[in-house]
């Protein structure tokens, strides 16, 4: 791998972020104004079972995977906008590899992702949300991880949409549920078997337990960490052999 | 396997070809786009391929640089053979795609800088030559700004200056004055003609009649996918008795090349 390639487009895509309209709201505004919202309207409502977390402290690792699973939407148009405008044909006649290509696209969006986290827990803090671990920098790991399924999912959504805004609509059979099943919203026993399905469980269930002062000794928090790290791989690796064999043209 | 395993190259007979086609063939589904199109191309020459629209320019092109898989047929490109050797291929050549791809939101600069990067130039040296390629065409100042600002013409122009900022020894400019305005064209001429006094070879596809015969040191005709004619400019007007190319391919085919635009 050149290191050389890959850094010129991993600064490409950190670019797109800051320059891009569409990209600095979908991936940093969002979560802002997510996190600001949910902050507001519920950092003074206790919950039901422990009186001593708020609504708000249980909905912010919900933001977290909130705003990693969004990257599925905002890969999928990338890359259907790159293949319409030629770009990634271009690219390919290039001496770039596609370890470099992918690369760049997996290493930016676990940059975002991370990014997302800091500003979502910087904000969560002055608006009254309290962490009872020490092991908070696990959750980077978490998000991280899920990420790295957000661009594998994208790569599938881009394969089979052709335009950027059939893309949206593609990446929502992987967005939807993950949102339904992985952020705020609770869950009874039966939809939890659901959601074991996808990614977010892994990344928001642990996080939670984590925050909610869960000792980091606990096996449940490195199983999810495991399962979610091998499902995250298995789908990029899966995702990008999809979209190099039939999303191309 | 390279050419100078399999081709003529090794058999000595044209040590000076860098880009050599054996009767190749691209179907999709049942139309013909190139039907078994065989010629060689020279070192250091500007080979023009002519023909109307859909004439197969592009597809062949496409072909030559790893785009598209031939149904048949072989392709060497530098010695190489496309199929097998690709990456190595990558390395020799500088493609300008007929379809200006440019990062919008990236200044003219940073698109040439970018691909510049992607073939792993030298900071220093990079910068230099994205001055000198920037300069040659006038487009120091308008290069700062981003290219989502630029006409269609501007964009043309950071289209080939990216295929060029590689230094590569064999350039494919596929229709690449097409929406440029007639000055500019000029001035693009001129540009690409002085490539060949740095020893490039430049594979050139066009269907203006007047590029062809300014610029081609050859230029093969084509037209549904098949080879109608190949020479030099000057050699084919006289072997069809003709004062343009235009009439060339009126005489072979009964038709103008215009009439596929």
């Amino acid at each position: 791998m050149n290191v050389q390639r890959t850094m010129a487009l991993l600064k490409l895509e950190l670019k797109k972020l800051i320059r891009d309209p569409t990209f600095l709201f979908s991936l940093i505004l969002l979560p802002v104004i997510l996190t600001l919202a949910f902050g507001l309207a519920m950092r003074d409502i206790p919950t039901d079972s422990n009186p001593d977390i708020s609504i708000f402290d249980f909905m912010v690792p919900g933001i977290y995977g909130f705003t990693s699973v969004y990257i599925v939407m905002t890969v999928a148009m990338a890359f259907t906008d790159y293949r319409k405008e030629g770009l990634l044909d271009r690219i390919n006649t290039t001496p770039t590899t596609s370890a470099e290509f992918m690369g760049s696209h997996v290493i930016s969006n676990i940059i975002i992702s991370i990014l997302q986290v800091a500003i979502i827990t910087v904000l969560a803090l002055i608006l009254g949300f309290r962490i009872r671990s020490t092991g908070f920098l696990l959750a980077f790991a978490f998000v991280g991880f899920l990420a790295l399924s957000s661009v594998g999912f994208g790569l599938i959504s881009a394969t089979f949409a052709k335009s950027s805004g059939a893309a949206v609509g593609v990446s929502m059979i992987f967005f939807m549920p993950q949102m339904i099943f992985g952020t705020w919203i609770p869950m009874s026993d039966d939809t939890q078997v659901v959601a074991m399905f996808f990614p977010i469980y892994y990344s928001t269930n642990s996080i939670q337990m984590i925050f909610s002062g869960v000792p980091l000794t606990d096996i449940t928090i490195w199983i999810n960490l495991v399962v979610l790290a091998i499902y995250s791989i298995v789908i990029v690796i899966v995702g990008t052999l999809i979209f190099k064999r039939f999303g191309k043209a | 396997m390279t050419i100078s395993e399999e081709s003529d190259l090794k058999k000595g007979s044209s040590d000076n070809i860098v880009v050599e086609i054996q009767n190749l063939k691209k179907n999709f589904d049942d139309i013909k786009a190139v039907n078994d199109l065989s010629f060689k191309i020279n070192k250091g020459e500007i080979f023009g391929l002519l023909g109307p629209n859909g004439a197969g320019k592009t597809t062949t092109i496409k072909m030559m640089i790893g785009l598209l898989k031939p149904t048949s047929g072989e392709i060497y490109v530098g010695g190489y053979n496309v199929r097998k050797d690709l990456n190595k291929i990558k390395e020799l050549i500088g493609v300008c795609p007929q379809q200006a791809a440019i990062y919008k939101f990236l200044s003219g600069r940073e698109n040439i800088e970018l691909y510049g990067n992607l073939h792993a130039i030298d900071k220093k040296v990079l910068k230099e030559r994205t001055d000198e390629l920037l300069e040659a065409v006038d487009f120091t100042e308008q290069s700062k700004r981003k290219a989502k600002k630029y006409s269609g013409g501007m964009l043309r122009q950071i289209n080939m200056l990216m295929a060029l900022i590689g230094d590569p020894d064999i350039l494919f400019l596929d229709e690449p004055t097409v929406g440029m305005d007639a000055r500019v064209r000029r001035k693009t001429w001129e540009f690409i003609g002085s490539l060949k006094e740095r020893g490039k070879t430049v594979v050139l596809t066009t269907h203006y009649i007047e590029e062809a015969e300014a610029l081609s040191d050859h230029v093969a005709i084509i037209d549904f996918g098949e080879l109608i004619d190949l020479g030099t400019p000057k050699g084919l007007m006289e072997k069809h008795n003709v004062e343009d190319l235009e009439k060339v391919f009126l005489k072979i085919t009964g038709r103008r090349i215009t009439e596929g635009l």
